[in-house]
């Protein structure tokens, strides 16, 4: 197949948040293709694949091959396996707007996420879902905003039921992460980078140039 | 106490009756007096548990409703206390997820003419590598 990225997105959160309902929204609407839903049983892991057009500003048009992680339903048993986490760009963690407890567990995912993922910050939208459920919200917009800000994340209204958000915060992810991969080849490509000097003292470019493996 | 020849019945029997019991969310409570009080054992992924009590908060607090299950296959072998140790293979299926294989290992303690579960060891057949 022929594209120029491919890329790993995770979906966490507790069960019954929503999280394959989200995916499968995004999968199934909106541009590109999606294909090739399968199920690891041996890691525990579904995933589905679409292939994108990402545009950044120069007008470049970058094929991206979108895979897209789910739980499986492993999370009802256990903490996730670590294959879940490791070499993936980018996450979305969702949360129920309907259910404090899926709220509150939002500081156990973020802990999990960062012992295990390839870097200190990544990039993750935090999604608060089931939006098409007013009557039944529980958590505010405004304590889940300052909830994202605080550990620098972005934070949408997401509803799998009717999509609203759904493309936007795969299309934001991806913008993020694909930002961070240009960043890192970009800085990669300058000399004074590659000296050993160079990578201890700017401890960033330590960072992005490890993340630059994914790509 | 010697070791008991119906061993192979008594895991089978065990098993069938365990599962009826724990896959359906109206009768899962009863599954304390499996268990004892003080003395039994629970693994489960990991996490260690003593006591009926404590294993019925963890078994409580587990989130799905109903389970299917497929049992491929029950080892049990004759313990000298007259106990019976039980091997589990299998699949389950909680409510709509995709299915996962599981692994459960019991030890059966006699007692009086019957048996409590000692020992309860869990995990799913997931791994960390593909």
């Amino acid at each position: 197949m022929d594209y120029d990225y491919s890329l790993k997105f995770l979906a966490l959160g507790n069960s019954a948040v929503g999280k394959t309902s989200f995916l499968y929204r995004y999968a199934e609407a909106g541009s590109g293709v999606a294909f090739n839903p399968s199920y690891h049983p041996t890691v525990g892991i579904d995933f589905k694949e679409k292939l994108v057009v990402y545009e950044p500003r120069d007008g470049k048009h970058i094929k991206v091959l979108l895979q897209l992680w789910d739980t499986a339903g492993q999370e009802r048993f256990r903490s996730l396996t670590t294959t879940f986490y490791r070499e993936s760009m980018g996450f979305f963690l969702l949360f129920d707007l309907t259910n404090e407890q899926s709220f509150l567990a939002v500081r156990n995912w973020l802990d999990q996420l960062r012992t295990h993922t390839y870097c200190e910050d990544p990039d993750i939208i935090l999604c608060g879902n089931k939006s098409d459920l007013e009557a039944a919200r529980v958590i505010s917009e405004h304590n889940a905003r300052e909830l994202a800000d605080k550990y620098g994340m972005v934070y949408l209204e997401t509803s799998a039921a009717t999509g609203q958000n759904v493309e936007r915060a795969v299309d934001i992810l991806l913008d993020r992460v694909m930002r961070r991969i240009d960043a890192a080849v970009d800085r990669a490509l300058l000399p004074y980078d590659r000296s050993p000097s160079g990578l201890t003292k700017d401890d960033t470019v330590k960072k992005t140039t490890k993340s630059s493996c994914y790509c | 106490m010697a070791l008991n020849p119906s061993y192979e019945a008594i895991g089978k029997g065990f098993v069938q009756q365990y599962y009826a019991m724990f896959d359906d969310p109206a009768q899962r409570p009863n599954l304390i007096n499996m268990y004892n009080t003080e003395s039994s054992f629970m693994t489960f992924e990991g996490q260690q548990i003593q006591g009926a009590i404590k294993i019925m908060e963890k078994l409580n607090s587990l989130t799905f409703q109903k389970i299917n299950r497929i049992i491929t296959a029950i080892d049990s072998q004759p313990m000298f206390d007259g106990g019976v140790l039980i091997n589990v293979l299998g699949r389950l299926q909680a409510d709509d997820d995709p299915p996962h294989a599981f692994s459960q290992t019991f030890v059966l303690k006699p007692l009086a003419n019957s048996f409590f579960c000692g020992h309860d060891i869990f995990r799913l057949g997931i791994h960390n590598t593909m």
